[in-house]
Order: C-alpha cells, then sequence, then structure tokens
C-alpha cells in the first residue's frame, strides 16, 4: 500500500501521481504522490529544499514536470497554463506574499476585479474578512507589516472565488501570535469548503487546522497521514528517534 | 456553502471544459509534421541535384549535384519516412491501447452486471427454502 492510499476519497479535487520535476538537470521531485480531498486541508511539511515550493509550483501550472499526472476533479492537467488554471478557480498565494508594494490596499484589491467580480463586492468581502485591512485602506501595502501584506493577498486570492487554494509558506517572517491569527482565518476560509494545499514549515500550527498532513523530504513524500499521527512522527523525528530519513525541521517557531 | 458548493461544481465544469494539450502531443505533432515536410524538401533536392547534373555532360561536373542533391535527397526522404512511421505507429498504437483498455473496461461490466443478475436470481430461489427451514 503505497502512502497516498491512506486517504480514501476516490475522487480527490487535486491528485499528484508519480510527479517528477527538475530546474535543468537537477531533479527536484522525484515521484510525488498526493491527493487533496475536495474541501479538505492538506498541509504539506518538510524542511527548506524538500521541495514543497516546487510542488506548488507544479500544481499552479508555473512549472511543467518531467514526469507524472496531475489531475484536477478527475481531469489530467499538465499542459494547462497557469492563467487558465487561474482563471478555473485554482488560486496560488506565494511565498513573500506577492503584493504591489507600491499600490495602496484599495488599488491592490482594484487589480481583482479583473476576474468580473465588482469592486464594491471585492472590498466588502475583503474587509469583511480582514477588518485590520479597512483601517488600511489608503496606506501603501509595502508599508504594511508583514501580517498585514499576507492579509491583503490572501483577500486578493479570495477575491477570485477560488475551490482550490494554494498556499505557500504563509508563516515566512511573521511572528508566532500573527501566525496564528493568519491561520485562524485559514481555518475559517476552510470551512466554507474551499480545498486547500498548505505549504509550511510551522508544523504545529498549520496542523491545527490541517485534516490531512504529508512530509516532504528530500523531493520525495515520506508520510501521509493525520495531523495527529504526523506530529507524533515530527516529534519522534526532531527528537532523533529510530528514523531512516533524517528530518531537521523545527515543530516550534524559531525565535 | 450551498453556494460554495455551487462554486465547486462550476469549477469542475470549467476544468473539464478546458482545452488542455499534453507537452509530449505537441512534440509529437512537430515530429510527425517534419515526417512529412522532410520527405518533400528531399524530392526538391533531388530535382535540383537532377536539374544541375543535366546541365553538363562531364561526370566530374555532374559529380557535387549527384552528392548534394541526390544523396541529400534520398536521406531527407529515408529520415522523413523514418519519423512518420515511427510517429504515426505511435499514436495508432495509443489508440488501439485505449480502445483494449475501453474494451476491457465494457467486458468487465458487463461481467459484473451479470454475476450481479446471477446472485439476485439465487438469492430469490434460496429465500423461500430459507423460511420455510425456519418455520
Amino acid at each position: 500500500m503505497t502512502l497516498t492510499q491512506r486517504i480514501d476519497d476516490p475522487r480527490p479535487l487535486l491528485e499528484l501521481s508519480g510527479i517528477r520535476a527538475a530546474y535543468g538537470r537537477i531533479e527536484v521531485l522525484h515521484g510525488i504522490d498526493l491527493r487533496i480531498p475536495e474541501g479538505a486541508v492538506v498541509a504539506l511539511l518538510g524542511p527548506n529544499g524538500a521541495g514543497k515550493t516546487t510542488t506548488i509550483n507544479v500544481c499552479s501550472g508555473l512549472m511543467k514536470p518531467t514526469r507524472g499526472i496531475i489531475t484536477i476533479a478527475g481531469r489530467p492537467v499538465n499542459g494547462a497554463t497557469p492563467d487558465r488554471l487561474a482563471r478555473a478557480g485554482v488560486c496560488t498565494i506565494p511565498e513573500g506574499r506577492g503584493v504591489f508594494p507600491n499600490l495602496t490596499v484599495r488599488e491592490n484589491l482594484e487589480m481583482m476585479t479583473f476576474t468580473g467580480k465588482p469592486f464594491d463586492r471585492i472590498e466588502a468581502e475583503a474587509f469583511d474578512q480582514f477588518p485590520r485591512l479597512a483601517d488600511r485602506r489608503a496606506q501603501y501595502a509595502g508599508t504594511l507589516s508583514g501580517g498585514e501584506q499576507q492579509m491583503l493577498a490572501l483577500a486578493r486570492g479570495l477575491a477570485t472565488d477560488p475551490a482550490l487554494l494554494l498556499l505557500d509558506e504563509l508563516s515566512m517572517g511573521l511572528a508566532p501570535l500573527v501566525v496564528e491569527e493568519i491561520y485562524d482565518i485559514v481555518g475559517r476560509i476552510a470551512a466554507t469548503g474551499v480545498s486547500l494545499l498548505v505549504v509550511e514549515q510551522f508544523a504545529r500550527t498549520v496542523l491545527d487546522v490541517a485534516d490531512l498532513a504529508a512530509v516532504m523530504v528530500h523531493g520525495r513524500v515520506v508520510q501521509v497521514g493525520t495531523p495527529d499521527e504526523v506530529a507524533d512522527e515530527l516529534s519522534e523525528r526532531y527528537l532523533g528517534g529510530k528514523r531512516k530519513t533524517q528530518l531537521t525541521m523545527t515543530a516550534e517557531p524559531e525565535t | 456553502m450551498d453556494e460554495n458548493a455551487q462554486r465547486i461544481d462550476e469549477f469542475k465544469k470549467e476544468i473539464a471544459d478546458m482545452r488542455v494539450r499534453p507537452p509530449e502531443d505537441s512534440a509529437e505533432r512537430v515530429w510527425l509534421i517534419a515526417g512529412l515536410v522532410l520527405p518533400l524538401l528531399g524530392l526538391g533536392a533531388i530535382v535540383l541535384g537532377w536539374w544541375g547534373a543535366s546541365g553538363s555532360a562531364y561526370p566530374a561536373d555532374q559529380l557535387p549535384y549527384v552528392i548534394s542533391g541526390g544523396l541529400l535527397g534520398v536521406g531527407l526522404i529515408v529520415a522523413g519516412a523514418a519519423l512518420f512511421v515511427r510517429y504515426s505507429m505511435t499514436r495508432y498504437m495509443r489508440f488501439w491501447l485505449l480502445r483494449v483498455i475501453y474494451e476491457e473496461r465494457a467486458q468487465t461490466d458487463r461481467t459484473v452486471e451479470t454475476l450481479e443478475r446471477v446472485e439476485d436470481l439465487l438469492r430469490a430461489a434460496t429465500r423461500p427454502r430459507a423460511k420455510a427451514d425456519q418455520s
């Protein structure tokens, strides 16, 4: 039985089968198998260089896999362009937030009217979910705090009405309290039925909101299970149990 | 939540309607076109070679035309034909394999349906006896 068969959903919203991906001649994903069931939050954990961001890039169509099949809603989409996937409802919040620093919060939100959604509605929904942004509406995004920028990035992503949300390292560079606040919001988003793949090194926080978790090491998924199972395993790995693969990720935020 | 279920359905429909060409398919198409174009270029090279060679009665003058026109032309025709056969066969074999899989699945479905019918008949036939045994 493969690791991913533990997720029993026969028709996952996103499925990666035997995905291999390379930067030039250097292969970084060595056959990833992963399933994101419909409406589930799947946490993808792993140390730096494990291939988590590459996995997100493959899922969003930004990077073409050299082998393997990406299936979304039962359809192989290997050749799909990232913009086509984004228009359909696959939304990626990249590492480093991806907001326009020299535009105001309102202008950043206004950019999302390309979806055809009225600006008033985008703004109302964004400020409803992230009240703090309402106070900063006229402020340049580059002058916001890290947490507020992340909220703005999320608000922009949610304006596209995503069905599948890919979040890359939301906690990067944020204080633990802000990370908790952000993940509360992620939990609320998940409750609306959006499927989420969350790439994270901040293991403990993301496991609180995840339905399933997968651990990646050296371009391979080495474990898939419930957050509790993975948390136990992570602790063992962290404390140096009888492990075949060395995993050097932190279960606690770095200070 | 209902609104979101509707959104998920829309998403699935959009993905299903999406025109996606597998990356290997585009490369395959290029090779197949090359397999058609190369023999034509080869024929052109042979015609040009013949035209050049026919302008002189001396074999020493004709030889460069034979080499650059005739041999190149034949080479292009052979290479083009090889590409065409290789990629046509790949397409045909893929189609054939898919057809076999489809047929096998249909056959399996028919077998399962038949077994289910047999099972239902057997259950129906044994039920009265079981009731009779109990009474």
